[in-house]
């Protein structure tokens, strides 16, 4: 083995020499440092920003007066979905989606005010962040440092000269790949030193981070076989240059941008405005509250009647107006999960086509992955949006069955005619505070995990088959020397 | 004219040309296809939601009606707003798939509307879209370097070059000649389909043309820039790594710099914080004595001084009143997010004169029509025609009206236009 540590070794000498290998490699870890410095104090600044709006919100909430509490039904709540700390890696979609939304009853609002909406379209050109740097940068640094790596030696004649003083082409690819490899780590060290850095002072979760850290290894390593192989399938420096830049176009610019287009045309998804109107319509279908005659609400009347065995609801212990209010809050929200689901099904579907042209580009699986792991994929803000819809109903429900309890039907029905009653359904503020406080439950490291894993499998899948096309490589070089 | 002809086939018969001018061709052919499919489909989708409103309307309509309460009329029907594509909005998709282009609003506090946000799948927004303003401003430059980092050195490199120079009359019109060809069919094959896209979308021939112009410009650009590396007289190898590297710092490195740096000295927090206080502007209004927001909506409203006074209990008229003070209370902050917006946008532009990929990108998408400019210009058409929905609804909720079938065919629709109205 001390063939190939010799052949790396000289290698590297030989890159120290090279003013582009340098300068691009300097140029590469200075981008690091920026992005890595950038991402953690920006992820640090929004999350300390949503927490404190967060904050705002609920003490809003509790402060509120002496309210009937449907008033409060429409007052409403505000949340705001924390950013992990892997996001100061990879913030994945979290400029994309909104990260608050105002809750509030009968209605599902979005989650607004995502940072690409606000941005100009520079935000299109891609985010600045350490995955950026090396799911696209890295590579094309590999491809300028390596790409002469065998295709020099044959174009200068010296891979006979080496071949002729016994070293096996295997050795001669393996010391290359070696060299190219301490390439890599070096670039790989920002980002492993800002990895530590989360988890012993963020608190970042140590597994995600260790398979990030390892995928993205993997990944840089396939990139260092794949240069070293393409570099030795062309008689010239300059083709294989060409080819590589090639290939790396196709994989990380030019696929990453067609996969996702051909998944959205595929499956293209409702508009919003188009799915608020089929739940209303559904809604309508089922139940029909502004009708006085609807058979669903006629039944539930009946059903509460008897089940406290009165005639009418004037006579019931509770008030029927916060019973009508739950019942009918079921129904909405029944309808919105039914339609989020189907959405969250059909979003799904499109990221697995996508994801399924991981198969032609690296890339595309190791950004999955990199989201995925990171706790900033898709499924995270869908999370959201699913704990903010129970949440949603929850608060809603406890409002209406205060409505139900505290008030009676007399004093609701009269509120509007009636000082006295009106004074009476406005109950105590103290009820505010009985309402739980929003908390969001983040991926487990389990459920990060699986969600990586078809990333990182196609990830694993493209180093073996580099591993297996180096070999083929070595051998074919073997001969022709 | 027959020198010419044979540079071009010297041209053709290397073996890269061909093949890269076919994928050139190929890469921009798909592009517009896309992009004319995206915006096919955005057309379909503004199409398609007419009927299902109509319905929705409707079933609005069949409940109000029993009672003929106008403030119900005004709370229940949401109206439907629609952001067409331009006829060149296939070339630059721009930010249309990330910001809705169909939105409903209704008569009460716009604030709390029109921030809204589309069904998207973030995942698939993310690497941006596959549109023919990203082959010219990624693309474009990649195949200029693989046709002429090698123009001169490759001629030296294979002991040519001497032989060159004796032979031709003129060497400066030789290069020109074989830069020509390379450049000028490296434009033909990526404006070709675009003109072929715009005719189809039938588009105004002026900003055809101008999108045409900054191709071009932008094409010369990266044309100029490697003749400059090749002046250099580095060898093939040298000139193709430099050049790409000028391109990895020029389309992905410095715009990318450029947008931290501006995200961070122009923040927009103002967005939630006017939610936040406008909700509690609104809602504040539950607990003010009737008579003060009335007082103060007459400030805004006075021809509605002298309608009958708001009574004891509910009334819409006083639910409205307090609705657009919400908006009216915020209207700084809401001036303050659209200036910090305008800001983002405006640094953006400063920056496209020294990055060209960017100022091909704002150019482009200023023309598309699809950048944040039109993203904003379409919310300021949505609030003209908020406006339009309130006044509409105020003379019926002010003067107690009955709100009949007739009333919901009268009320405005966007698109239609009334004197001195600009949606």
């Amino acid at each position: 083995m001390s063939i190939v540590r010799r052949i790396a070794a000289n290698d590297i000498v030989q890159m120290r020499r090279s003013r582009v290998a340098l300068v691009s490699l300097l140029i590469l870890l200075a981008l690091s440092i920026v992005a890595a410095l950038t991402s953690i104090a920006h992820r640090d600044a929004s999350d300390e920003l949503r927490a404190r709006f967060q904050a705002q919100a609920d003490v809003e909430f509790e402060g509120q007066p002496a309210r009937h509490p449907h008033r409060m039904v429409h007052y409403g709540h505000f949340v705001f979905r924390p950013l992990p700390p892997l996001a100061a890696f990879d913030p994945g979609v979290d400029s994309f989606t909104g990260n608050t939304i105002f809750l509030e009853g009968h209605r599902q609002n979005s989650a607004n005010f995502g940072d690409v909406r606000q941005s100009s379209l520079l935000a299109r050109f891609g985010q600045l962040t350490p995955a950026f740097v090396l799911q696209v940068l890295a590579p094309l640094v590999l491809v300028f440092i390596g790409f002469g790596a065998i295709a020099r030696e044959r174009e200068q004649g010296t891979l006979r000269v080496l071949a002729a003083h016994g070293v096996s082409a295997r050795a001669m690819l393996g010391g290359k790949a070696a060299a190219l490899g301490v390439v890599a780590a070096i670039m790989l060290a920002p980002a492993a030193l800002a990895m530590a850095w989360l988890v012993a002072a963020g608190g970042a979760p140590i597994l995600p981070a260790l398979a990030l850290l390892a995928a993205y290894a993997a990944y840089l390593a396939l990139w260092v076989l794949a240069v070293v192989t393409v570099s030795s399938l062309f008689s010239n420096a300059r083709s294989s240059l060409v080819a590589l830049l090639g290939l790396w176009t196709l994989t990380t610019i030019l696929l990453p941008r067609i996969a996702p287009d051909i998944a959205l045309a595929a499956n293209p998804l409702p508009t919003r405005l188009e799915t608020d109107i089929a739940i209303q319509r559904d809604v309508r279908a089922t139940g029909d509250s502004h009708n006085p005659d609807d058979p669903y609400y006629a039944d539930f009347r009946a059903g509460v009647l008897e089940q406290y065995g009165v005639d009418d609801v004037a006579d019931l212990p509770v008030n029927y107006s916060g019973l009508q209010a739950m019942v009918s809050e079921e129904l909405t929200s029944s309808m919105f999960d039914r339609y989020a689901e189907r959405q969250f099904a059909q979003q799904r579907q499109q990221g697995n086509t996508a994801l399924a042209f991981g198969l032609l580009s690296p890339a595309i699986a190791m950004r999955d992955l990199s989201m995925a792991a990171a706790g900033t994929d898709l499924e995270g803000h869908r999370r959201f949006l699913t704990q903010a819809e129970a949440y949603r109903f929850g608060i809603v429900q406890q409002l209406n069955q205060l409505q139900a309890e505290a008030l009676t039907y007399a004093d609701d029905r009269s509120r509007n005619t009636d000082p006295e009653a009106a004074q009476r359904v406005r109950i105590d503020p103290s009820h505010w505070h009985d309402v739980p406080e929003f908390s969001y439950r983040s991926a487990t490291t389990a459920e990060k995990l699986t969600a990586a894993a078809p990333g990182l499998l196609l990830v694993l899948a493209w180093l073996l088959a580099m591993v297996a096309a180096f070999r083929i490589a070595a051998r074919r070089l073997g001969r022709a020397l | 004219m027959a020198i010419w002809l044979h540079e071009l086939k010297l041209f053709l018969r290397q073996r890269m040309a061909l093949p890269l001018l076919l994928l050139t061709l190929a890469v921009a052919s798909s592009a517009v296809v896309a992009g004319v499919a995206e915006v096919s489909r955005q057309h379909d989708v503004i199409e398609r939601i007419q009927p299902q409103q109509a319905e929705d309307e409707a079933a609005v309509a069949a409940f109000v009606t029993v009672s003929g309460d106008p403030g119900s009329a005004a709370y229940y029907t949401f109206h439907a707003t629609w952001d067409e594509p331009s006829p060149l909005a296939f070339a630059a998709l721009g930010q249309r798939d990330v910001a809705p282009y169909v939105l409903r609003v209704r008569a009460l506090s716009l604030e709390s509307q029109i921030h809204e946000g589309e069904n998207y799948n973030a995942e698939t927004a993310l690497p941006g879209r596959f549109d023919w303003a990203f082959v010219l401003i990624y693309l474009a430059p990649l195949f200029l370097i693989a046709l002429l980092h090698d123009l001169r050195s490759g001629e030296r490199e294979a002991g040519r070059m001497a032989m060159i120079q004796s032979m031709v009359r003129s060497e400066r019109s030789l290069w020109l000649r074989r830069v020509a060809w390379r450049v000028g069919l490296t434009y033909l094959a990526l404006s070709t389909p675009f003109a072929i896209g715009a005719a189809i979308m039938a588009a105004p021939a002026s900003e055809v043309l101008a999108m045409l112009g900054l191709a071009a410009l932008y094409v010369l650009f990266w044309a100029v820039l490697a003749l400059l590396v090749a002046r250099l007289k580095f060898g093939s190898v040298t000139n193709a790594a430099s050049l790409a590297a000028t391109w990895l710092v020029l389309t992905l490195v410095l715009p990318g710099l450029a947008l931290l740096a501006i995200n961070a000295a122009i923040p927009v927090r103002q967005g939630v914080e006017l939610t936040l206080a406008q909700r509690e502007l609104v809602h504040a209004g539950w607990d003010r004595p009737k008579e003060e927001t009335m007082q103060d909506f007459f400030q805004v409203h006075p021809e509605w001084r002298d309608t009958p006074p708001v009574g004891l209990g509910f009334h819409y008229k006083w639910y409205y009143a307090f609705q657009h003070m919400g908006d009216v209370g915020v209207a700084e902050q809401t001036t303050a997010y659209r200036a910090g917006l305008e800001a983002r946008d405006g640094w953006t532009r400063r920056i496209g004169y020294l990055l060209p990929a960017v100022g091909v990108q704002v150019g482009l998408h200023r023309l598309a029509e699809t950048d944040l400019a039109a993203q904003m210009a379409y919310q300021d058409r949505i609030r003209a025609f908020h406006d339009r929905l309130r006044t509409f609804y105020y003379p019926y909720v002010f003067n107690d009206v009955t709100f009949t079938m007739d009333d919901f065919a009268r009320a405005p629709r966007w698109g239609q236009t009334t004197t001195g109205d600009p949606s």
